[in-house]
């Protein structure tokens, strides 16, 4: 059976909203960090669905995108997943090694780590904000670096959570490195009874 | 995603994209052409659930039943599956143990029990595919990352 875990009032949905709020504003920190330079948010959104519509927040399953993965553990129990699409990805890694945008040509090792940690970092500031805010501690885990169609990465986060009911709530921003462009999707999906955990500090 | 389509159209492409640790099961009847792709997430259906399609289990018996409404013959029928990848290399706490080798077992039984053999399958590994099963000319493709879209056969990985 469904279990819609959020009562939908509007004092519990604007509650989820303002954590949900510092929470990306700081992981846009966390990223920027690493790059030394500023990071945006180009767009947030908040979004209850069934787990099947997971798939249609992405646009092109086929598409080959870098997915870098954590968890956090604990009574703060989350998916975290950057999502960047394969070249952006490499341009990245040029930027984060200090090289010309297009020496990347294949994400190595070294790359992957420092796309896992820029991922690391981002679910981290993320974790901090809602962690001040609510008094709730979490711990997380190592992350893990997939590069594959979007599709495919989006079963990580579905078999993860698909056993703990019909619903999920996902949060969804777009960062944004000024005029270069650079797009990353960033996804937080908290287990159920970690909603209703931060709810119950309503 | 948990869904099922079934098709008599010969202009039809079924397609599931990005099957991870998901199983995409395809059948096909040559005789009244029809044909139906499944894409299942979760190997058995615990409790009861509002989407059947999503488990393996439950999935192949509803694509069946939804296949001889539409005219075909569950004696004649072809069946395919690609997917079933571990796509999270050792994580360590991560609560998706394989469920890809779990969705490919889950296969293998429920199409034992019901007598239906497998006529190609290309299946486990660490990658992601897609597949397309083209209703006009009854067959199926798969297609990794870097790879060309080709034939389904009988591969393992």
């Amino acid at each position: 059976m469904e279990s819609l875990p959020t009562k939908n009032n509007e004092k519990t949905v604007a509650y989820l909203a303002a954590i949900a709020d510092a929470g990306i504003h700081n992981a846009a920190r966390g990223f920027s960090g690493m790059l030394g330079q500023e990071l945006s948010v180009v767009s947030q959104e908040m979004k209850l669905l069934p787990f099947r519509e997971i798939a249609s927040i992405v646009n092109g399953l086929e598409e080959e995108v870098v997915g870098i993965y954590v968890r956090s553990e604990g009574d703060l129990a989350s998916q975290f997943m950057l999502v960047i699409q394969l070249q952006t990805a490499m341009e990245l890694a040029d930027l984060l090694m200090d090289q010309p945008i297009g020496t990347c040509r294949e994400l190595r090792s070294l790359e992957r780590s420092a796309l896992a940690e820029v991922g690391n970092l981002t679910s981290s500031f993320f974790m901090n904000s809602v962690s001040n805010l609510t008094g709730i501690s979490l711990r997380p885990t190592p992350p893990a670096v997939v590069v594959d169609m979007a599709g495919a990465i989006i079963d990580i986060i579905v078999t993860a959570t698909g056993s703990l009911g019909d619903w999920v709530m996902m949060l969804k921003a777009k960062f944004a490195l000024g005029e270069r462009a650079v797009h990353a999707d960033f996804w937080v999906l908290p287990d159920a009874r970690t909603l209703e955990l931060i709810m119950s500090g309503v | 995603m948990g869904v099922q389509v079934i098709s008599c159209d010969p202009q039809d492409v079924l397609v599931a994209y990005g099957l991870g640790s998901c199983l995409g099961i395809g059948m096909y009847d040559p005789v009244s052409r029809a044909a139906g792709l499944l894409h299942a997430v979760l190997p058995e259906q615990a409790g009861s659930s509002s989407e059947p399609g999503k488990f393996v289990d439950s999935g192949v018996k509803t694509l069946i039943e939804g296949l001889v409404r539409a005219g075909a013959d569950r004696r004649k029928l072809v069946v395919w599956m690609a997917g079933g990848a571990n796509m999270i290399l050792p994580l360590g706490s991560v609560k998706a143990f394989d469920i890809g080798a779990r969705n490919i077992q889950a296969a293998g039984k429920v199409l034992e029990a019901l007598n239906l053999r497998l006529s190609g399958r290309e299946v486990g590994g660490n990658s992601g595919r897609t597949v397309r099963l083209y209703v006009g000319e009854g067959r199926m493709t798969v297609r990794k990352v870097g790879e060309e879209e080709h034939a389904i056969t009988v591969s393992y990985s």
